[in-house]
């Protein structure tokens, strides 16, 4: 009898469990080789993260950690002394998932004004408008509302499309995160607008603004809470052969 | 031959003619970039499920072809998905996130599999898969493309026109799927049908595309014996 038309449950069952292995086989070979690269694409996404909210380090912040709570902060040395420091939390109040931000924050506990940018308003005045160190580095809002609030997108033109990365480094303005700038944390938690606080928020995506709002304040809360030991934990991880003349 | 790929891109084209794989044509598409990677990596799944089931057709028992199938395709899509997480930017495997796995169960790839790889060679069934790919592709990108533009005055994440700052959300989101599809699936009936009025005939869907001729679900099978 033809395989094809084969009914012994025996034989039927054989032929699907051959074709299991086989199947995990190459999955497995596959899994095994982009093992490495994906860890390594992991890694990048973070390093990439920390490069946008720190000063300029020559150091691996990425290695150079401590955990508090819920809250782990990256230290980035320059020349063996540190300059900046990352922090990064999860919040589970976003409206649809997990909100991971990253604060770059100084060394008194100030978030970080990454640049200063020209704004120029409705009616023509131009201000001035400090572009904070806070990004969003993981988000599922709502496309057009929540992700307002969290998007730094830079805007591509048909008109700037070719004179690539001037400024690739720098961020692009978002006016809830930009309210951060040069803030610190006290003892009472901000709040939105809404709920009686001073904090902006975006109508429709209040939700979302109160997220990002709490994330950003527990992160800077729990760097003062902890302020000293920190900054001893993180420089002290310095790079010792360093420092030979150069 | 050649006709194999071909029919894939217009006469048969998945997505608009035989309406299969809504779930990512709906979900996916709201930019070109999106639509276009999607569309990418279900062709390199239906390819590589396609050869595969065409070199097995003949030794795999019909009772339990269905399940062999799907294991097939599976473990393409399994592969294709972790090459995305470890080489393709991550902005596209975050934007397209849940709807890779998802590959699995969309119906044009086994619906190629049960309606060509299982009777067709495999040079066959790759042209098969590619031009159905291509169609794909083509036409998800093509809805993406219309929804960013629509939506933000952008096309592949490049702004068009200028001084449109704040996006129209209605064609970005759900609903504007929908109206935007449907649009596109009248725009393509109506010009296959004037096309054959002009020829002096009457607009037939092309054939194979109906129940008759699919044995997936019963009802193909047994409006297939009826006629028998």
């Amino acid at each position: 009898m033809k395989l094809r038309d084969t009914e012994n449950t025996l034989v039927l069952g054989l032929f699907l469990g051959v074709i299991g292995a086989i199947s995990a086989l190459i999955l497995a070979y596959f899994a095994d080789i982009t093992k490495a690269p994906i860890k390594k694409m992991e890694m990048q996404k973070t390093n990439n993260a920390l490069k946008e909210v720190l000063p300029d380090f020559d150091n691996n912040p990425g290695d150079n950690k401590i955990a508090f709570g819920n809250v782990v902060f990256y230290g980035a040395l320059k020349d063996g002394k540190l300059v900046g420091i990352a922090g990064q939390a999860i919040t589970k109040k976003g409206y649809s998932g997990n909100v991971e931000a990253m604060v770059g924050i100084e060394l008194n506990g100030k978030i970080r004004t990454v640049a200063v940018m020209d704004k120029k308003s409705a009616d023509g005045k131009v201000e001035k408008e400090n572009i904070s160190a806070v990004i969003i580095t993981k988000q599922s809002e709502t496309p057009g509302l929540g992700t307002v609030v969290c998007e730094r997108k830079k805007v591509v033109t048909i008109f700037n499309m070719f004179d690539k990365d001037q400024n690739a480094s720098s961020l692009a303005p978002n006016p809830i995160l930009d309210q951060f700038a040069g803030q610190t944390a006290g003892k009472t938690p901000w709040k939105v607008e809404k709920d009686g606080g001073t904090v902006k928020y975006i109508t429709g995506a209040t939700i979302s603004s109160r997220a990002v709002t709490g994330v950003v304040y527990d992160i800077d809360h729990t760097f003062m809470d902890n302020r000293q030991e920190i900054v001893n934990k993180l420089s002290g991880n310095a790079p010792q052969n360093r420092g030979d003349g150069k | 031959m050649i006709k194999d790929f071909t029919k894939g891109l217009w006469k048969e084209n998945p997505v608009l003619v035989l309406l299969l794989g809504m779930c990512p044509t709906l979900a996916v598409t709201s930019n070109a970039k999106n639509g276009l990677s999607m569309g990418l990596a279900t062709t390199a799944v239906l390819l590589c499920s396609n050869v595969a089931i065409s070199t097995i057709r003949n030794i795999v028992p019909k009772k339990i072809r269905i399940p062999v199938y799907i294991v097939v395709i599976a473990t393409f899509v399994t592969v294709v998905d972790m090459l995305m997480q470890a080489y393709a930017p991550p902005s596209v495997y975050n934007s397209l996130g849940i709807f890779i796995p998802l590959i699995v169960v969309n119906c044009i790839v086994l619906g190629r599999a049960e309606a060509f790889a299982s009777k067709n060679n495999p040079f066959r069934s790759a042209l098969d898969g590619l031009g159905m790919g291509c169609g794909f592709s083509l036409a998800l990108m093509t809805l993406g493309g219309t929804r960013e533009f629509l939506s933000s005055g952008s096309f592949f994440e490049v702004k068009v026109i200028t001084p449109w700052t704040v996006d129209f959300m209605l064609p970005s989101g759900a609903p504007g799927a929908f109206i935007i599809l449907g649009s596109f699936l009248a725009l393509m009936n109506w010009m296959n049908i004037r096309r054959a009025v002009k020829k002096g005939e009457i607009y037939i869907p092309p054939e194979g595309v109906d129940c008759r001729h699919c044995r997936l679900c019963d009802f193909g099978n047994s409006s297939q014996d009826e006629q028998q």
